[in-house]
């Protein structure tokens, strides 16, 4: 054989490995912004904007909902469904497992329309307003003590990022509604009489939409940035990843975490003492327990990867006596014709 | 008789699936050596470990010019990962190479992770003078101190190449494949290049620089580890 001949033969492995529309030779070759600068900018914007990632406090039960790999492109019905969804369960917050749209800067759009749509609704239902400029909380005294401003008001969304959203330098995109990709909050559980706290519990969220969190993101785990302030004790604490740890079955080809990565991360959850573990990528779904950590792979709620109702997202019910329970919560929306 | 000891031994020391590999390509025998040594060095980095360091050995011994067995081990600090292998194969000569049928069975310990992990592999390697073709499975079950997971069966496949007949006492080839010596990997691809030269008294130089990224197809940019072996080899 001779070197115009492996010439060929790598012409073609390219050619294969590009032929998915959805990987462009460019997204094979460049990923865009690298994991390490990912990760640099979202702490950088988490320690600054910290604030941003916080929840009001909660009076005993809450639920908040869980789905991933909506791989939002001109039908934005699933996205849209999940957003009804929660708002009519009054879920305290929606998490999303990445892969959130499919990297064109038109679906981007789409969905920033549909968050900021989705807001409106949010505000309607939990606040008021005499005059659209200064909003209350639903239930609660219109006094300067609990006025806020519609700018003000946290739309309750957070995502971790996917790879598909980093090809095609998507993370420009992706980063200009969501800002950080690094990040984790409390949520407090405060006493509806004295209003003192009585829990709190911990929202994690990791960028892996490289197939690994990189040197950046591992450092800043180990020197502690997600472990919350000095003696902070946590009731509960959830992770949310893009990246799979599990496997479903041997016919999932998706990548997983290499080897010392894996067993990085099943310590470092251990060591958290993580209640569950979401994570999505694989387009499956996959429920398991190791070491005391339930981790639970969604399958796409995308009505492209899924196009049948099914039951594609999870609530979570954290109870005031400190129980957690999830169930399955099934999406109806099927392709417009 | 002997035949059957040696199936009964593969049998037992792998019972799983395509193993270990010589990455600078089988050796049939050639009627004049039964034995292969070979021995390297390997410094990398690792985005969770850092730099890594470490030694391998490797054994083959040739019984008939189609029946092998071998075994292996390595040493990395820094990573704190020590592996054992054993395994043998069968080679079935072709018009065009051979064609292996290998087991192999290994331990790997990630004492930095406190994780044990036990590999079967079974393969099947299509060598040509040009081109050697890997495709096997692996079950691999790891285990931490209070619990363990086996994962479903994991694809092994690898495709080298290299630009001069494999007979030749130099080369230089390029690999792509998601396993390397001691792990087996679902879809996360490792590539890069390797040689061999010729050395004085039948020895033989060889080395791999290995790109190992993270993540499937579309992430295959990100960077996650980076090794250098450079080792000997010597028959007798």
């Amino acid at each position: 054989m001779k070197l115009q001949h492996i010439a060929i033969m790598a012409a073609m492995a390219t050619v294969a490995l590009t032929s998915c529309e959805k990987v462009s030779p460019i997204g094979v070759l460049v990923s865009g912004t690298a994991v390490e600068d990912r990760v640099k900018m979202s702490s950088l914007f988490y320690k600054q904007y910290r604030d941003e990632f916080d929840m009001a406090g909660v009076e005993g039960d809450y639920t908040f909902i869980v789905g991933g790999d909506s791989h939002l492109t001109t039908d934005p019905g699933r996205m849209d469904e999940m957003l009804a969804i929660g708002l009519e369960n009054n879920d305290l917050l929606y998490a999303h497992l990445g892969d959130i749209a499919d990297t064109k800067p038109q679906y981007y759009i789409t969905l920033d329309s549909l968050l900021k749509e989705a807001k409106y609704r949010y505000v309607d239902k939990n606040f008021d307003t005499d005059d659209k400029v200064t909003y209350y909380p639903k239930g609660e005294e219109h006094n300067q003590e609990n006025a806020t401003s519609f700018s003000e008001i946290t739309f309750p969304f957070f995502p971790v990022v996917g790879n598909h959203d980093i090809t095609h330098n998507g993370w420009a995109l992706w980063s200009n509604i969501f800002h950080s990709s690094f990040y984790e909050f409390p949520v407090f559980v405060v006493d509806p009489v004295t209003g003192d706290v009585e829990a709190m519990d911990r929202f994690i969220f990791l960028d892996s939409a490289s197939g690994t969190l990189g040197q950046e993101q591992i450092d800043l785990i180990e020197e502690g940035v997600l472990d919350g302030d000095v003696g902070s004790l946590f009731r509960h604490t959830f992770v949310f990843s893009h990246t799979n740890i599990f496997r479903p079955s041997s016919w999932q080809f998706a990548s997983t975490f290499p080897r010392e990565e894996t067993f990085f991360l099943l310590n470092q959850f251990k060591k958290w003492n993580v209640d569950i573990a979401f994570c999505g990528h694989v387009h499956a779904w996959d429920e398991r327990q190791f070491e005391g950590v339930t981790y639970l792979t969604l399958d796409s709620m995308s009505e492209a990867n899924s196009p049948n109702p099914g039951d594609y997202l999870v609530r979570v019910h954290v109870n005031a006596d400190g129980t957690i329970t999830w169930e399955k919560v099934r999406m109806n929306y099927t392709k417009k014709k | 008789m002997k035949k059957l000891l040696l199936m009964l031994f593969m049998a037992v020391a792998g019972i799983g699936s395509a193993g270990a590999q010589a990455y600078n390509g089988n050796h049939a025998f050639d009627g004049e050596h039964k034995n292969e040594v070979s021995g390297y060095i390997v410094a990398g980095n690792n985005v969770v470990t850092d730099g890594f360091g470490g030694l391998a050995a490797s054994y083959t011994r040739h019984f008939t010019p189609r029946w092998h067995v071998g075994g292996d081990m390595q040493m990395q600090f820094g990573k704190q990962l020590f592996s054992f292998d054993a395994g043998g194969g069968y080679r079935l000569p072709l018009k065009y190479g051979s064609l292996y049928f290998d087991g192999r069975f290994h331990y790997n310990r990630y004492h930095k992770f406190n994780f044990n992990e036990i590999i079967g592999n079974l393969s099947v390697i299509w060598e040509s003078p040009y081109v050697d073709i890997r495709l096997g499975e692996s079950i691999i079950h790891y285990q931490h101190t209070g619990d363990g997971y086996t994962e479903p069966l994991t694809l092994t496949f690898g495709i080298g190449v290299n630009v001069r007949h494999r007979d030749n006492p130099w080369n230089l080839g390029l690999f792509f494949r998601n396993y390397d010596e001691f792990y087996y990997e679902n879809w996360n691809i490792n590539w890069g290049i390797r040689f061999w030269a010729p050395l004085p008294k039948g020895m033989r130089l060889f080395g791999e620089f290995n790109v190992r990224p993270a993540g499937s197809i579309s992430q295959l940019a990100s960077k996650y580890e980076g090794s250098v072996k450079l080792g000997l080899k010597y028959k007798w």
